[in-house]
């Protein structure tokens, strides 16, 4: 566990290391996110309201979006797939590790750093703009929340795992990433909340994994879902982790063997 | 005038120092500390139209920046710099198409395509007339033996069909000055001695000037008659070859095959010993003492076979350098 | 100029030859932008059917500020691929290459690596806007003009902080997403800037003139600017351009070449 522990602060050392850069980047969300909340800032008239939100109600989604996806979407395994591809992977083998818990610390360690900032960026947008925040204070809520998140963390740690073993049999690795992130972006419910849409979509979205990633947390503490809801979605979520743990097991296994038949 | 010359050059570059830290990292941010470095330090040399000149010196010493800065790629600090009778920083076309730099270490093909198309590519950059474009192409292919690889990407090939494409590029246009930076560096003895061959053929046949860096003594004493040696950016010796051993090495050693067995104590009456396993003796003498040494050696060692040789060049390039700077090499 | 021409479209070859090499990535990449447009336009759908209008402009209206930003930026990201991997070249010396070639190192630098890929979004972008025009908008043809012009005179704007991009890589190599920083900056533009408060504001008046950039061009097709906007816009740019081409030159004079 000790050696766990290392590896996340090894990953959390590395970000400060290169940490103008890492500032910069860190710049390019808030950037990102005041273009959303200007947009909705704007879009939703002061007293009036748009499919049910209210302005406040609005602007307090936007700003909890920044806090869900800072624990959920930032993940250290885009190198997954590199270390695959120039034979880096070998490294990791020959050590006694095991693997996946080995980049589960390395995800830990980005999204502590990650996290550092968030905070440090939320607190600064609250200061300065001051939005309506929203203090959950229901405990049943927020142990609910916690279970998303964390089930949440699971979920985009399997799904970027299966992104970097299609490097076992590709070196064409950064366009399915490219495609899933689009997706996510949009799917997963950072712009706007998927419920300012028909009905029929909205179900739609009930059944794919990526609402999980932002959106249902973030609803879940919000408090704007009915018990029954929470753990229907909590049943889906299990289920997708079940299918993608299964997958990526499978695909780890036979990508194993194509790697070392061809001796990278 | 010259072909190139280069008059009280020096380049300094200027980096920065940075606190470790964190604090250390912000501080950087707000207020750096500079410090000079002096790449090269108020040089000047002069080359004539087709020579073949090498510099040497170890890791560091300013003969890359030398090379760059008369290729235009560097912006002199001091002094000036003329080649061909260009300034090289302005980078004119006309001063462009005459010259060529090759680097060992560094890829200028373009990388994932055959070599051919990046020779296509230079050809409408150079603005070469397709008649002579096909010859040129023809007799350097044929003179480095890879007609063969032409259509195969470069980054499939071995390093050193690898580095012969390059060199093809970088001659492509037939400069009237071509600059080698390390050359032959990573390349198998074979390739190694191709590349001096084709450099050497190459100078004759088209009376070209060439700059060369090496890291392989093997390659300056093969190819050039004069030398330039720097070291800490400055000049220690310019002149040729010969005369740099001359002047660095003061012996020269005697090798001999003895027919009596004779006592260390006698022997190192006539010089020093560099190595004694009998019956092969090898001596240290200086110049002045060459005749009287053999000599004696002849008197008392029953002398069966005998040489005077200049020492290993490589020898006295250590030598020097590690004299001037104990702590390097 | 034909040299460059020729040299500029052998490297254009060269660089898709490569990237349609990989083509289960270029189909992906493709999908993948034509997904992105495809989910923006239907968000942008159903909140403007919802909120009506927005600072002023109608469903439509908005739309067309949309797709302009998005036409203007792959435009951008088209021609000028190359700037993204400036600073790679940089550290692995190719620019030396660049240097000793008689051809402009600016040029090699900007426009050495389109990007063939992004051809058909920039189609799409074309037809949209065009249909949207034709159909909805019904534009007046000195608005459509000076549309025209004000596209070419924000393409130039972006050319401009490329070149300013390349001349910090060879000034300092410890920014590596000084090219993002730009995209996320202008990406503002994908809306009207008037929805903008402090500090973004700022931002986007002082440091990159996104409003001129992006916004300008629609509301010259709608009407709603006068002349004086129009030489502030070209002069603006010019401004930028004359300034990006000396901070290059000025650069090059730093440049250190990667050390073998």
């Amino acid at each position: 566990m000790q050696t766990y522990i290392l590896i996340a602060k090894s990953v959390w050392d590395q970000k400060f290391a290169y940490r103008l850069n890492f500032i910069l980047w860190r710049v390019r969300n808030v950037i990102q996110f005041l273009a959303t909340y200007y947009l909705w800032f704007s879009v939703v008239p002061v007293n009036g309201s748009i499919a049910g939100y209210s302005q406040h109600m609005m602007l307090t989604y936007v700003l909890g979006t920044l806090l869900v996806s800072a624990f959920t979407l930032t993940t250290a395994l885009g190198d997954v797939g590199p270390e695959i591809q120039n034979g880096d992977l070998s490294n990791s083998l020959i050590r006694p590790l095991n693997y996946f818990m080995y980049w589960m610390a390395k995800d830990a360690g980005d999204k502590a750093a990650n996290l550092f900032f968030s905070v440090i960026e939320i607190a600064l947008i609250i200061l300065l703009l001051r939005p309506p925040f929203y203090w959950q204070t229901n405990p049943w809520y927020l142990l609910a929340s916690v279970i998303c998140i964390l089930l949440a963390i699971v979920m985009n740690f399997l799904i970027n795992m299966i992104l970097g073993f299609i490097a076992f049999w590709s070196p064409e690795i950064w366009a399915p990433r490219f495609l899933t992130m689009i997706i996510i972006q949009f799917l997963g419910g950072s712009l706007f909340p998927l419920d300012i849409f028909p009905k029929i979509m909205v179900q739609i979205f009930q059944v794919l994994p990526f609402q999980y990633l932002v959106y249902f947390p973030l609803k879940v503490y919000l408090g704007q879902i009915p018990l029954m809801q929470i753990l229907i979605g909590f049943v889906t979520m299990i289920v997708w982790i079940g299918i993608m743990w299964i997958s990526c097991q499978m695909i780890w296994r036979k990508g194993l063997y194509v790697y070392s038949a061809e001796g990278r | 005038m010259s072909l190139i010359s280069v008059n009280h050059f020096s380049k300094y570059y200027t980096v920065y120092k940075k606190e470790p830290g964190f604090m250390g990292s912000v501080k950087s941010l707000l207020v750096r500390k500079y410090e000079e470095v002096k790449a090269v330090d108020d040089i000047s040399f002069s080359v004539e139209s087709g020579e073949l000149i090498g510099f040497i010196g170890p890791n560091g010493a300013g003969k890359t920046t030398t090379l760059k800065s008369l290729t235009g790629l560097l912006y002199p600090t001091k002094g000036e710099v003329s080649v061909l009778g260009y300034t090289p920083f302005e980078r004119k076309h006309a001063f462009l198409k005459e010259i060529s730099l090759v680097m060992g270490q560094k890829n200028q093909l373009l990388w994932d395509l055959p070599a051919i198309d990046s020779f296509i590519l230079n050809k409408e950059m150079y603005g070469i007339a397709d008649k002579t474009f096909k010859s040129q192409l023809n007799e350097l292919t044929e003179l480095l033996d890879v007609k063969a690889f032409l259509e195969i990407p470069i980054r499939k090939l071995s390093l050193g069909q690898r580095m012969k494409m390059e060199l093809i590029g970088a001659l492509i246009h037939n400069p009237k000055v071509l600059f080698l930076d390390e050359p032959t560096i990573g390349l198998d003895v074979v390739v190694q001695k191709n590349l001096r061959e084709f450099i050497a053929e190459y100078n004759k046949k088209y009376e070209a000037t060439i700059l060369l860096t090496s890291h392989y003594m093997k390659d300056v004493e093969a190819l050039c008659k004069r030398v330039i040696m720097i070291n800490h950016g400055k000049i220690l010796f310019d002149g040729e070859l010969s005369k740099l051993i001359e002047q660095y090495a003061p012996t020269k050693e005697v090798s001999a095959v003895l027919g009596n067995k004779i006592s260390e104590k006698d022997i190192v009456k006539i010089g020093e010993v560099k190595r004694y396993l009998a019956p092969q003796i090898t001596l240290r003498i200086p110049r002045a003492h060459i005749g009287d040494a053999v000599k004696k050696l002849i008197e008392i060692g029953n002398v069966e076979d005998l040489s005077v040789q200049d020492p290993d060049i490589e020898d006295v390039i250590r030598d020097i350098f590690s004299a001037k700077n104990p702590q390097e090499s | 100029m034909k040299k460059y021409i020729i040299v500029w479209w052998k490297l254009v070859s060269a660089t898709s030859a490569i990237a349609l090499a990989a083509r289960f990535s270029a189909i992906m990449f493709t999908v993948g932008k034509i997904v992105r447009l495809g989910m923006f336009l239907v968000f942008l759908y159903v909140i403007m059917g919802k909120a009506k209008t927005l600072v002023g402009f109608s469903q439509d209206q908005i739309i067309l500020f949309f797709l302009t930003f998005n036409f203007v930026d792959t435009l951008v990201q088209m021609l000028l691929r190359e700037v993204y991997r400036f600073r790679g070249y940089i550290v692995n010396g190719t620019f030396d290459g660049f240097l000793t070639k008689p051809i402009s190192p600016l040029f090699r630098a900007l426009f050495g690596g389109g990007d063939i890929l992004d051809m058909p979004m920039v189609l799409i972008m074309f037809l949209l806007i065009a249909a949207l025009c034709i159909f909805k908008i019904h534009p007046s043809l000195e608005g459509v003009v000076l549309y025209g012009l004000l596209l070419v005179n924000s393409f130039l704007m972006a050319m401009a902080f490329h070149i300013f991009v390349v001349g910090l890589a060879i000034r300092t190599t410890e920014v590596d997403s000084a090219i993002m920083m730009y995209r996320d900056i202008t990406s503002l533009g994908r809306m009207p800037v008037d929805i903008y408060k402090e500090p973004l504001r700022s931002i986007i008046t002082f440091v990159i003139p996104v409003g001129i950039m992006m916004t300008f061009p629609v509301k010259f097709l709608y009407g709603l600017l006068n002349w004086q906007s129009f030489v502030l816009a070209c002069g603006l740019s010019a401004l930028f351009l004359v300034l990006s081409v000396v901070f290059w030159r000025n650069a090059l004079r730093y440049y250190t070449s990667a050390s073998s």
